[in-house]
């Protein structure tokens, strides 16, 4: 791929006391791909998608994003938090706030949009998740998978270069669970960089163009997806996959 | 024995004054102990250690100590420690104030670390400040939950503002009891006193059992 | 100023100090014992009674969160003896005082305990078989007691600092020594900040052994 670099992560290394969640990790992720974690329970993934957005401070190892080191301070990852979108399995929309006002609060609170400006901005992303008719519901008056698209927009608000996504279906009942994905493959097939910790083989074969399959802090294998589901290289991919009933 | 019940009604204005003040005193006391409150869970919840023992040794002393000694003690040693001599009321709106700041302190403090982490995550993923984090997604998510515990706060206090009688606050307790002694009415100004903060209390006390139905997280 | 303080007339007074210490714990331990008894007499009367016993225990109930202590201190001590014909001393008067109060709070808690404990845990004792109070004794009050705890815990600290309200009606408690020797001593700043002191010594470890108790409990319970 000829694309820029846009995360590139180099022996990224996580402890958590005596417990090594990340053991060198090194990922890069161009512009416009879409790359999917999978693996095990515990393996590491959504420590690597905290230590992306600043959420968990790295041990060993870097990451930049556009070719900068990302800053170790608090403020300093104030200012690259803004331009990823990050989408969490339990949605953490604001139950306080309708449903409008959760996608405006990014761009009236961190980039100090007027009202106006972030309302038009959030209503033309409802649209696109489908969502116009619930802007000035409530978060808890959605179901699951109106939440999480929700949640989307609230990230696609900030106009991020790159979203991570951390398990976004695996809270939702099974009937929602397409709606969801179907955001994300258009997303996808716009162009966003993105990086999905998914348990969804199915997505992951149709829409990532790289696969990594994580163990125990560190990468098993990596590839296209033609490669993983269907003729992987490592044996622990192989068990894996045969796990989660995945035949090919 | 007879009584006499008009006593009570030819000392309505006066007791009408003493509601009144017992009533200022609760609002000016809520007032100030809401701001103390949330300012000193903010403290207690920093990560400067110093400043979030500073709270808790406040909270602490306030919360475990009696009201009515607290009235005493800011009666005689405010004017000390501080230099200054206070009116009776000031002093026991302080008194008031130190100890209604203290339990809101530590209400408040429950209420935000009940806020879910992950709340607070999706906030700062979203680029904000620590500070916005807390002014837009916790605060106003912890204040929900938490004014059930002010609401019976507010009642205790409003029977608490009778402890500062015992320093010439001139509030509903302070009054009957100098009605009594002036006319010796013992009984029907006792029962007078007891009867108005009933019918003053009772409906406080039933809106506050009909917040919590209303607001009352049951988790 | 705070500069020169003078703590000797506490040192010389301290066995009269001592004594009211005394009668403070004295008087707040057989409140919580006689409140804990009442309320839970009241409480059970209340959830499980017939409905104008229930009626009449929550306009007690709700009464006594309305009117403050001083105030049923002061009637209990002034007033209750020109009605009744007979007067309390003042250490039984506050006593009585102190009881009825506490002692609503306790009912509450005790209600609290036994509606926090689902509907479906009383069916499925009846399914089996229990009689009422089977149900009550073997399935709800086990549950209920264990939520309860941190809650009849906080009695403590509430008797021990509502005793020090039975000064005004000059039971000779800790507090009401205090005000004497303040009187006497005119070293009223040295004699209160001791007695905060001594008050926070005493009140402090009640309610972290609360706070403990809260934390201990709270998984448990969870249903
Ligand atoms: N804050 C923390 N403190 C201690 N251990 C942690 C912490 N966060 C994560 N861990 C541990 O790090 C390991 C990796 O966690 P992580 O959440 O990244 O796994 P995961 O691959 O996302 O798994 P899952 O599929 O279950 O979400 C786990 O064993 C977890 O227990
Ligand atoms: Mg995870």
């Amino acid at each position: 791929m000829n694309e820029a670099v846009v995360l590139d992560y180099r022996d990224v290394r996580k402890n958590f006391g005596s417990f090594v969640a990340l053991n060198g990790v090194s990922i890069r992720v161009h512009k416009g791909e879409v790359v999917c974690l999978i693996g095990p329970s515990g393996s590491g993934k959504s420590t690597l998608l905290r230590c992306t957005n600043g959420l968990e401070k790295l041990d060993g190892g870097e990451i930049s994003l556009d070719g900068v080191v990302l800053p170790r301070s608090e403020t300093g990852m104030r200012d690259v938090r803004r331009r990823m979108g990050m989408v969490f399995q339990s949605f953490e929309l604001f139950p306080h706030r309708t449903v409008i006002a959760n996608v405006m609060m990014g761009p009236v609170t961190v980039l100090r949009l007027s009202r106006d400006e972030a309302r038009q901005r959030a209503e033309v992303l409802l649209e696109k998740v489908g969502l116009s008719e619930k802007a000035e519901s409530h978060p808890a008056s959605l179901s699951g998978g109106q939440q999480q698209r929700v949640a989307i927009a609230r990230a696609l608000a900030m106009q991020p270069e790159v979203m991570l996504f951390d398990e976004p279906t695996s809270a939702l009942d099974p009937e929602t669970v397409g709606e969801v994905l179907n955001v994300m493959k258009r997303l996808a097939d716009e162009g966003m960089t993105m990086v999905v910790v998914t348990h969804e083989m199915s997505f992951a074969r149709r829409v990532a163009n790289r696969v990594v399959l994580f163990e125990r802090g560190a990468i098993v294998e990596e590839g296209p997806p033609a490669q993983i589901f269907d003729a992987p290289t490592v044996a622990r991919t192989r068990d894996f996959l045969g796990h989660l009933g995945w035949h090919g | 024995m007879s009584f006499d019940w008009g006593i009570i009604w030819q000392h309505r204005a006066e007791l009408a004054d003493g509601v009144a003040m017992t009533v200022l005193l609760a609002v000016a006391t809520m007032l100030i102990a809401i701001s103390g409150g949330i300012v000193l869970a903010l403290m207690r919840l920093s990560p400067l250690r110093p400043v979030s023992a500073a709270s808790a040794c406040f909270v602490e002393f306030f919360r475990n100590t009696p009201l009515i000694l607290l009235v005493y003690w800011a009666f005689y040693v405010m004017p000390v420690a501080i230099g200054v001599e206070f009116s009776a009321f000031a002093t026991g709106l302080a008194a008031l104030s130190l100890n209604v700041s203290a339990y809101n302190a530590e209400t408040f403090r429950a209420g935000i670390v009940s806020i879910r982490r992950g709340q607070s995550e999706a906030a700062l993923a979203l680029g904000m400040s620590r500070w916005q984090v807390m002014r837009e997604v916790v605060l106003p998510q912890a204040v929900r939950r938490v004014l059930p515990v002010l609401a019976s706060t507010w009642v205790s206090l409003f029977k608490d503002t009778s402890l500062v009688s015992v320093i010439g606050v001139s509030e509903l307790a302070y009054v009957s009891l100098q009605i009594r002694s002036q006319t010796f009415r013992i009984l029907e100004m006792l029962t007078a006193m007891a009867v108005i903060y009933w019918l003053l209390g009772y409906p406080q006390a039933k809106l506050v059992d009909w917040i919590h139905r209303r607001y009352g997280v049951s988790e | 100023m705070l500069g020169d303080l003078d703590f000797s007339p506490l040192l010389d007074s301290w066995r009269y100090l001592a004594g009211g210490l005394g009668i403070t714990l004295g008087l707040s331990a057989l409140t919580v014992v006689s409140s804990l008894l009442l309320g839970a007499a009241v409480g059970f009367a209340r959830v499980y009674g017939p409905v104008w016993v229930s009626r009449v225990l929550t306009f007690y109930i709700d009464s006594m969160r309305a009117i403050p202590v001083l105030v049923v201190l002061v009637w209990m001590y002034f007033a209750f003896p020109l009605v009744a014909g007979v007067s309390l001393p003042s250490f039984w008067a506050a006593w009585a005082a102190l009881t009825l109060h506490v002692a609503a709070y306790v009912a509450e808690i005790l209600r609290a305990g036994i509606k926090s404990i689902r509907p479906g845990q009383v069916r499925a004792a009846l399914a089996l078989g229990m009689s009422g109070v089977q149900v009550v004794g073997k399935v709800v009050l086990p549950q209920a007691v264990i939520r309860m705890l941190p809650a009849l815990g906080s009695i403590v600290s509430v008797a021990i600092k509502d005793s020090a309200i039975a000064a005004t009606i000059a039971v000779p408690e800790y507090m009401e020594r205090s005000q004497t020797l303040a009187g006497q001593s005119f070293r009223p700043v040295e004699v209160f900040t001791t007695a905060m002191v001594v008050y926070f010594v005493i009140l402090f470890p009640a309610t972290r052994a609360v706070d403990m108790l809260y934390r201990r409990v709270a998984h448990l319970g969870r249903s």
